[in-house]
């Protein structure tokens, strides 16, 4: 699928499904206006209808330590399928039911190799390149309140 | 992936259908030898109607699931809906999935309890040909008024005997559910059954 790699590599799946997962339904929502001529005559259908559940979120502090039980998070999942082509899954954070049916569709329609160079150029790409801006926006906002600690030596010395 | 492409939907609507295949089992259980209704086949699932709603209802990520036939497309698509994991060891399977080929049905391989937890036992969900016109055998015990006629066509040689032993070890032995297309019939293990002769 990606083994065009003269121009320019193209994300893998789980690059894509992350990528997805943190695009916003406004903007998957115009992506899906945009793309209604790919999903023409075939029938959507849904494997495993968009489902809301809690997931316990667990972690290490500074990254030791036991993992302990950070709290729960709402999440979406949802699988799908366009026709008889591939599955479409998708896990997104929140209530948003469209949103996780519309990244699952998004990934349905990237694991067709007939679409997947079109849909990484016009969708992917511009999503992952925003979402690393906002990232990295955040990033540094926070660096620049960063308080460096340190103590002068005192004493008789 | 090919597993993927040829997965197929669960229930339409999870609650509401998995509530009403709960309390046909359930009914079917508590009455003996009494036919119940579960519900149509699921489009693309190559198991019976009863058998399909009753897997998606009753299994969940806690109870494995022993398949007596390898059948790759339906054990793909149950693991993926309820998360049932699939054993290879009947005696730590929670159900027990028997279609074709029963010849070699051996109720003494499942989980049968312990005295003090009888409930740790094997549910035997086996896909008949029809419920009727089979050998007539009558049903008596626990939910049953008087006796019940039983008729199940396509049962194992021997299976009856089976039965009766499996009878003899209440409060241990195993639950089976039989299902033929829409319906199901429940023998619990506290059913016993006499041979009867042919009129």
């Amino acid at each position: 699928m990606t083994s065009d790699s003269t121009s320019h590599t193209f994300l893998q799946r789980p690059a894509w499904l992350a990528v997805l997962t943190r695009a916003t339904q406004p903007q998957l929502e115009a992506a899906y206006a945009a793309h209604t001529d790919l999903l023409a005559g075939q029938p959507l259908q849904q494997v495993r209808p968009p489902e809301v559940a809690m997931l316990m979120l667990r972690g290490r502090v500074g990254g030791t330590g036991n993992a302990f039980n950070l709290g729960e998070a709402t999440v979406v999942r949802c699988a799908v399928r366009l026709g008889h082509g591939p599955l479409g899954v998708a896990y997104t954070l929140g209530r948003n039911k469209r949103q996780a049916e519309l990244a699952a569709l998004f990934d349905a329609l990237l694991q067709d190799p007939l679409q997947h160079d079109a849909l990484q150029r016009t969708l992917i790409a511009p999503l992952a390149q925003s979402q690393a801006a906002a990232r990295a926006r955040r990033q540094q906002d926070v660096a620049d309140s960063k308080v460096e600690f340190f103590t002068f030596v005192r004493g008789e010395a | 992936m090919n597993a993927t492409s040829t997965l197929a939907a669960a229930l339409p609507d999870a609650v509401h259908q998995s509530q009403q295949a709960f309390r046909e089992v359930l009914n079917a259980l508590s009455r003996p030898g009494q036919v119940c209704n579960v519900g149509p086949a699921l489009p693309g699932v190559a198991l019976g109607g009863a058998m399909a709603r009753l897997l998606l209802s009753l299994t969940d990520d806690e109870t494995p699931v022993w398949w007596q036939q390898d059948d790759a497309p339906s054990q793909h698509w149950l693991r993926f809906h309820t998360g049932a994991p699939v054993t290879t060891l009947p005696e730590l399977a929670s159900f027990a999935v028997v279609r074709a080929n029963q010849d070699s049905l051996n109720l003494n391989a499942f989980a049968a309890g312990t005295a003090t937890s009888p409930e740790f036992s094997t549910t035997v969900l086996i896909e008949l040909p029809a419920l009727h016109g089979g050998a007539p055998t009558q049903g008596r015990g626990p939910g049953i008024k008087d006796s019940c006629q039983l008729d199940l066509a396509g049962l194992p040689v021997g299976f009856w005997a089976q039965w009766q032993a499996n009878h003899a070890a209440f409060p241990q032995g195993v639950d089976i559910i039989f299902t033929c297309g829409d319906r199901c019939l429940g023998l619990p293990r506290t059913t016993r059954v006499q041979r009867l002769e042919r009129v």
